[in-house]
């Protein structure tokens, strides 16, 4: 399980923040989230209101997958964009190395073309972010301040399910 | 994949429940949300058909709180249990941290565990898992029916690794958080070695 964990730090935060704030005024999106293709939050920009983050970025994840499957089934190996188009809002997708996605929430009467375009360019910038610290979590091994807790610590964290 | 965020200082676990259709997955998640405290919970999505039954998932995210400064939190999955769903199944193991087996006790319904634990070992298989490996626990559901098989002869059959084996009755909560925390357990331990 350990190889497939991700930790996020300090400097990738800034650097993947930076990116995500940028898109987020350009385009003046309502919310920009990157997130895992399994479903959670990595970082964001712009205020999320009424939109249920935590639920945005598990959905976003399963429709994205879903659209994988439909891609493999007609023989295509990825649709690698999804756009819904909403009354008052809108909703882009875009895979991110298989590993990641960027969901952008929109004023649905945005130029589609413009958010295709600036999304393709800052869908490029966050895969070299993602590289580049995957590359250095390969080299660096364990993280010098995991959370290394008590099986004291543990038991009373597992007793807060039990209320 | 466990994801840390160090700035945040956030712990986020995904633990999926797979199991034979109507044994019992959904039942555990609306235990647990029934009983969550609101500031601990988020919603809970259920992507289900007209009648009720998983299509897709169901989602329910909870926080525990902070461990050594840590916020923890775990989503939790169910997939569909109907054998045609397969594809969706896959979807939802991507990314696991923990799996719970739930299996439903009747002895007319042991092909359809024993179907579907094979079917949950394939799968996880191709998401690049070994289930000798990963975090997992086996849940008897359904202990209350009168044809409920013996713990004994359940075990005989599913037990995969000598995992934690908890009985339950999903819909009064018997069993429900005893599997969560024993699965949620095992996903911190995996978590504290790779450090």
């Amino acid at each position: 399980m350990s190889s497939n964990n991700f930790n996020l730090r300090e400097q990738d935060y800034q650097r993947i923040g930076a990116i995500l704030g940028r898109m987020h005024r350009e385009l003046r999106a309502e919310l920009v989230l990157l997130i895992s293709r399994s479903g959670q939050t990595i970082a964001m920009s712009g205020s999320a209101g009424s939109i249920d983050c935590t639920s945005l970025a598990s959905l976003a994840a399963a429709n994205l997958a879903a659209t994988d499957g439909l891609a493999n089934i007609v023989g295509e190996r990825e649709f690698s964009v999804l756009l819904h188009q909403g009354r008052q809002r809108s909703l882009f997708i875009s895979d991110l190395l298989k590993k990641f996605s960027l969901v952008l929430v929109f004023d649905a009467t945005a130029s589609l073309g413009l958010v295709r375009y600036k999304c393709k360019r800052t869908a490029t910038l966050l895969e070299d972010v993602i590289r580049s610290f995957q590359q250095r979590m390969e080299k660096a091994g364990s993280m010098p301040d995991y959370p290394d807790f008590s099986d004291d610590e543990l038991e009373e964290l597992l007793g807060r399910i039990d209320p | 994949m466990t994801f840390i965020n160090y700035v945040a200082r956030e712990i986020n676990c995904k633990i999926v429940y797979y199991g034979p259709g109507l044994g019992g997955k959904t039942t555990n998640l609306q235990y647990v949300y029934q009983i969550t405290s609101p500031e601990n919970k988020g919603k809970l999505i259920s992507l289900a058909t007209e009648t009720e039954r998983t299509l897709f998932f169901d989602f329910l995210p909870i926080d525990l709180g902070q461990i050594r400064g840590f916020r923890t939190r775990f989503h939790l999955y169910t997939v569909p249990g109907q054998v045609f769903y397969d594809s969706s199944r896959k979807l939802i193991l991507k990314g696991v941290d923990g799996v719970v087996f739930v299996a439903d006790s009747q002895e007319e319904r042991l092909d359809a565990n024993l179907e579907s634990l094979a079917n949950l070992a394939q799968n996880l298989k191709e998401q690049g898992f070994d289930i000798s490996c990963i975090p997992y626990v086996l849940q008897l559901n359904k202990r209350d029916l009168p044809s409920a098989m013996p713990v004994e002869s359940l075990q005989q059959q599913l037990l995969v690794k000598g995992e934690p084996v908890f009985e339950a009755v999903a819909p009064r909560g018997v069993g429900v958080l005893d599997t969560l925390k024993a699965v949620a357990r095992q996903v911190l331990v995996e978590l504290r070695k790779s450090a």
